[in-house]
């Protein structure tokens, strides 16, 4: 009995001196990294954001006013959102009525998962040069399109049909992440209810209704957070299909686009980083809100 | 026989579901496959392969064997192999260590340093982005390959997924190796890291696409045509002659995406159970 104490004193002192700074050791690199490559950044662009010219002049809130009054912020603001909302509203139900089917399967399952997935894993410049050539006035979608009698439309040429033309290859990128995660999250759900249910005499669509959708909700927040993230965030699909400017009349012109162009084209830092500050602040506001909305517990 | 057993119904029901899972996949993939016979029409350079069709009349391998004449495409791939290659490195290695010392660590902040770590998740990288350029460029390492890979030593994603692996490992390992005097390196090296091969496969694949896949932070630092990484290449390609050269631009996609896809289909498994398992953990 005594000794087994002693040994246990002996091993708490012995873990207290080799004890916190070993971990530090194995904690250094990323450490390091987040403090030269995120927490200085972050102070950094912050006091940029307040500052105006290579003397870094003391400006006060100059950019952050003459961001929020330019014009083309403003259609950076609606086209950001524009197309990350119909993307969203695209690719969030369609993700997961594919997900049930694949699920409702009882072979293939895996099979379809990398069929619907492989969008996904290419590079949004390879994407979306292919979709150059899918949007080109003699290519795939208007040939799709005319055996539906729909006329010839030179998709990147008018203003909305651009936006929707960027909204159409996100959806197309992003299809193959939501249906995993839905899956993932289908499987996780306890059989238990639904041999309940079918015991009761419940169709297996009522069972959808009322055992898979409640219990999905959690994952569509999740979907919803994290494409809102992404959404506030585009910029390689409308780089791709617009350059620099966002053409057509700056309609693909995102927000990061405006922190992009300002920065690197104008090397005005001090707007860039206040673009790139609100930026920040939209995404936390959009993250709170959602999380309050759908009442999530994280 | 008015009413079919459930068995059959259900088979029934599978096939059709099946069908229209098939049908909807293809439409998904067409692109792909388009890009693929568009790439070998000779004529495609020309005229629009119009009506689109999947076998091309005039097939022939000239496409791309002008994608490779130049040598840009093969600069590329090396450019872009190489800083894969150390990105991974950095990242994984970071990852492992970070998640044994979350997962097995007792020291003070520990929780603190874990939310910090998380919360690198959640800022968009563009509000870094200036003062990392203004940084890079002082220490004059714009236009090299270090700004590219340097920053993927912060792998979040990494170390939560890792902090799990080693969760699941029983303590009993840690303890018998401490009996016996070792230091906390020797029981990470000699009884962990061996144990860790599955998900440092996993990181590996994901960091290796992330980093293949990379497109704004090269497009902003790299300049010279020497050191461009396979998207910006194609990219530069597609905006200077994109469908005028339908192509050639074709056969150089469909070029690019080939180490990313070949890693995937062989290891699907490892990674759509970490995507899974990412969204997963989120709630």
């Amino acid at each position: 009995m005594i000794r087994e104490t002693i040994g246990r004193k002996k091993r708490r002192t012995k873990k207290a001196v080799s004890g916190t700074w070993v971990w530090f050791i194995f904690l250094l690199p990323t450490l390091l990294g987040i403090a030269l490559f995120t927490v200085y950044p972050m102070i950094e662009s912050f006091r940029l954001s307040f500052t105006k010219g290579a003397q870094e002049q003391y400006v006060g809130f100059e950019n952050y006013r003459h961001v929020l009054g330019s014009g083309s912020f403003h259609q950076a603001l609606f086209n950001t959102f524009y197309i990350a909302f119909f993307q969203l509203l695209i690719v969030i139900p369609l993700g997961f009525v594919i997900a049930c089917l694949i699920n409702s399967l009882r072979r293939g399952r895996n099979f379809f998962k990398v069929l619907f997935y492989i969008p996904n894993i290419t590079s949004m410049v390879a994407a979306a040069t292919v979709f150059l050539v899918v949007l080109h006035p003699h290519g795939l979608l208007n040939y799709a399109l005319s055996a539906f009698g729909i006329p010839e439309t030179i998709w990147l040429a008018n203003p909305n049909s651009a936006r929707w033309s960027v909204i159409l290859l996100a959806s197309w990128h992003a299809l193959g992440f939501g249906i995993i995660i839905n899956l993932a999250n289908l499987q996780a759900i306890s059989p238990d209810y639904y041999e309940a249910a079918s015991i009761d005499g419940a169709s297996r669509f009522k069972q959808w209704l009322y055992i898979t959708i409640p219990n999905m909700l959690g994952s569509l927040t999740i979907l919803i957070i994290l494409g809102w993230i992404d959404g506030l965030q585009r910029f390689t699909e409308a780089f791709m299909l617009g350059g620099h400017t966002g053409s057509p009349a700056r309609s693909l012109y995102t927000l990061v686009g405006f922190i992009y162009e300002r920065g690197f084209g104008g090397l005005e830092y001090g707007v860039a980083s206040a673009a790139s500050y609100l930026l920040l602040i939209l995404i936390l506001a959009f993250t709170f809100i959602n999380i309050k909305f759908f009442r999530m517990k994280i | 026989m008015k009413t079919m057993s459930a068995n059959a119904r259900r088979r029934w029901a599978d096939g059709l579901v099946a069908i229209l899972l098939l049908l909807l996949g293809t439409i998904l993939i067409y692109p792909f496959l388009w890009m693929v016979s568009v790439g070998f029409e000779r004529t495609a350079n020309v005229n629009a392969p119009f009506p689109p069709r999947l076998i091309p009349y005039d097939f022939s391998l000239f496409n791309f064997e002008l994608v490779f004449e130049n040598g840009h495409l093969l600069t590329a791939y090396w450019n872009s192999g190489v800083n894969a290659f150390f990105s991974v490195i950095l990242s994984v290695s970071s990852a492992l260590l970070g998640g044994y010392a979350f997962s097995r660590g007792r020291f003070k902040g520990k929780k603190l340093l874990f939310i910090l770590v998380l919360a690198t998740m959640m800022i968009p990288f563009e509000t870094t982005l200036i003062p990392m350029f203004i940084m890079f460029n002082e220490f004059h390492l714009i236009d090299t390959r270090y700004p590219i890979i340097l920053p993927s030593i912060i792998n979040a994603m990494g170390i939560l997924l890792c902090k799990q692996f080693f969760d699941q490992l029983p303590e009993g390992l840690r303890e018998s190796a401490k009996i016996d005097g070792a230091g906390e390196f020797k029981i990470f090296f000699h009884i962990f890291l061996p144990l860790a091969g599955p998900i440092t496969a996993t990181l590996a694949i994901l960091s290796f696409q992330g980093s293949w896949n990379s497109f704004v932070w090269p497009l902003v630092v790299i300049n010279s045509q020497d050191l461009k990484t396979v998207p910006l290449l194609l990219s530069q390609f597609s905006q200077e002659s994109g469908t005028p050269l339908m192509g050639v631009t074709m056969a150089t996609a469909a070029v690019s995406i080939i180490p990313v896809m070949v890693v995937f289909l062989i290891m699907q498994k490892y990674i759509i159970q970490s995507i899974a398992l990412s969204g997963l953990k989120g709630e």
